[in-house]
């Protein structure tokens, strides 16, 4: 069937545009899956947002321990802007991580301590409201039920992979008895 | 003309002797029924069959393996992409793009869904912007309108989410619709997509004012900017037409100025540096006249007045006439363009505004002094000595139209 001229041409761009958007998805997916493969896992202790009603459809919203730290742990001589990233420097305290320090620039650290890239979502005299992309929890299938149940009164555990090029997911949520 | 038309009026033609009966059926035939409306019926069918499949793994999901999921979620997207493709071949246009969209809001569907299923989502505002991108390209190489407008729309709710539930905003986002769908727009002008486009720009900027919690006002400065690329459109209806939501959110702001503003609680919201803020706005505005010049059409300027900062005047009373006065030099400036220009559409607009300018500036001025009942009683004769003088000044500049 003879093809008008532009047609191979648009048609080429057309496939390259379908197989971008597929690798673009299977990257997401890669993403997912590499953090977890390669990265370290943390603890972290989180607590309800909103106790009576925790579940927004299929997820938890979480607040971390780490998501409000006093402005002493702010390292730098500025006062850190709303939206701009910063590093906070975690390490164990009993069974989950806690903030040592908040800087601008990726530190190096002894072994036994995390970095962990956040974004300041607030910032008031003495406190800073910190973002991870870690405040939504999508709750697998069946623990769903189980999880609402408990939490509403218990602080949680979460299980964070961090990978080694600063992308971090969620893996486990675990509520403490 | 419409076969329903013809077939509801045709009888009392042949009745009235106009035409015989013969010709009425001859002139039926020219108009057969529509085709199109048969070949509804499969598609709604497969609508029904693809609902009643979504229906059957959204109930599903969370239980399937995540490598079904992902198989599902990708070949749905080629299923609508290569259909569509199928159908703009055989020359159904409608039914092509369509499912081409339909590809597109599943993409975006696939990368919400991926991201949740691998807890993701949230983490960085990069992830959407590919929705966006994908968006633009397939309208440039569609050429489609329809394309167009999905992808003003899916910039907005991505910046709507980032800043929303993220607190960031996608300067990429915004940079790639106003740049990739903006050049499409100007080599390809369009009235529809020109009030859609400066619409969703217009959302996005709002995002972005709130985003950065400074004076609203400053809003103005890229508002006007979007006004000012209306300019230097060669198609006047399409600059036109990327003008009126501006014109629209300006014109907006004042009546809620002079509505509102005389509380003076918050017009400390509303004074960015002067300087600056004036700075900028005569940049902008150096852009527009620029414009406006090399197209020819200076006279339109009159728009700017509407920008007069008449916000800086203290709280209060003065605060509120100083709105009324930029209402009313528009409105007036509108009015005399549209009568020398001859423009009967023009001329309704303006007179619709300069009405409810003009119920704002009594309400606002007289209330607090006048009876009540005096104050409608005297309103109401205003506005009619008003809609009468301006319908003799229509009559007298559209002599023709009245007289036939």
């Amino acid at each position: 069937m003879p093809e008008p001229q532009p047609l191979p041409h648009r048609q080429r761009w057309l496939l390259l545009t379908l197989l971008a958007q597929v690798l673009f998805i299977v990257a997401v997916a890669g993403a997912g899956y590499a953090t977890m493969a390669y990265g370290r896992t943390i603890t972290l202790r989180t607590t309800p947002v909103d106790p009576r009603d925790l579940m927004y459809g299929d997820h938890l919203v979480l607040n971390y321990t780490i998501s409000r730290l006093p402005l002493n742990l702010w390292s730098e001589p500025t006062r850190p802007r709303r939206g701009t990233p910063v590093y906070v420097v975690l390490r164990p305290v009993g069974e989950a991580y806690e903030a040592v320090r908040v800087v601008a620039k990726e530190p190096a650290v002894p072994a036994e301590q995390v970095v962990l890239r956040g974004w300041v979502a607030d910032n008031w005299r003495r406190g800073l409201r910190l973002r991870y992309g870690l405040e939504k929890y999508y709750v697998p299938e069946g623990v769903g039920k189980q999880l609402e149940k408990q939490a509403t009164r218990h602080p949680m555990l979460v299980h964070i992979s961090i990978a080694p090029w600063g992308q971090a997911r969620i893996t486990e949520a675990q509520v403490i008895k | 003309m419409s076969r329903n038309f013809l077939e509801t009026e045709s009888p009392k033609w042949v009745e009235q002797g106009i035409i015989s009966a013969e010709q009425q059926q001859q002139l039926l035939k020219l108009y057969p029924p529509d085709a199109k409306a048969i070949g509804l019926l499969p598609l709604l069918g497969s609508l029904l069959v693809g609902l009643s499949a979504l229906s059957l793994v959204a109930a599903n999901w969370q239980g399937l393996p995540e490598f079904i999921r992902m198989t599902l979620l990708i070949s749905a997207l080629l299923a609508a992409y290569s259909t569509g493709e199928y159908f703009l071949r055989r020359g159904n246009q409608s039914v092509g793009i369509g499912l081409v969209g339909l590809g597109l809001l599943l993409f975006g569907a696939a990368i919400i869904l991926t991201s949740q299923m691998y807890q993701l989502i949230g983490y960085d505002v990069t992830g959407l912007v590919a929705w966006a991108v994908a968006g633009t390209a397939l309208t440039y190489l569609y050429g489609s309108r329809f394309l167009f407008v999905l992808t003003v729309c899916i910039g907005g709710i991505v910046q709507g989410y980032n800043t929303g539930a993220l607190g960031a905003f996608s300067y990429a986002t915004a940079g790639l619709t106003a740049l990739g769908l903006g050049y499409y727009w100007w080599r390809h002008p369009d009235s529809l997509l020109g009030g859609v486009f400066a619409a969703g720009l217009l959302w996005q900027t709002g995002l972005l004012i709130n985003f950065l919690h400074i004076k609203i006002t400053w809003f103005f400065v890229p508002a006007m900017l979007i006004y000012a690329f209306g300019d230097w459109q060669s198609d006047r209806p399409a600059g036109r037409a990327m003008q009126g939501p501006p014109l629209a959110a300006a014109f907006l702001f004042m009546l809620g100025l002079a509505l509102y503003g005389e509380a003076g609680s918050y017009t400390n919201l509303l004074r960015p540096p002067l300087l600056a803020y004036l700075a900028a706005l005569v940049v902008v505005l150096l852009i527009s006249l620029a414009g406006k010049r090399a197209r020819g059409r200076l006279e339109s300027a009159t728009d700017w007045l509407l920008l007069l900062p008449g916000f800086y005047l203290p709280g209060g009373l003065p605060l509120a006439v100083a709105a009324l006065v930029v209402l009313y030099a528009y409105t007036g400036s509108m009015l005399w363009r549209a009568h020398r220009e001859q423009n009967e559409e023009r001329v309704t607009l303006g007179t619709a505004l300069f009405i409810l300018t003009t119920m704002v500036a009594y309400f606002k001025l007289t209330w607090e002094f006048m009876d009540k009942s005096l104050f409608f009683l005297i309103g109401g004769v205003l506005l009619l000595g008003l809609s009468w003088y301006l319908r003799r000044r229509n009559a007298q500049a559209f002599p023709t139209d009245k007289n036939q």
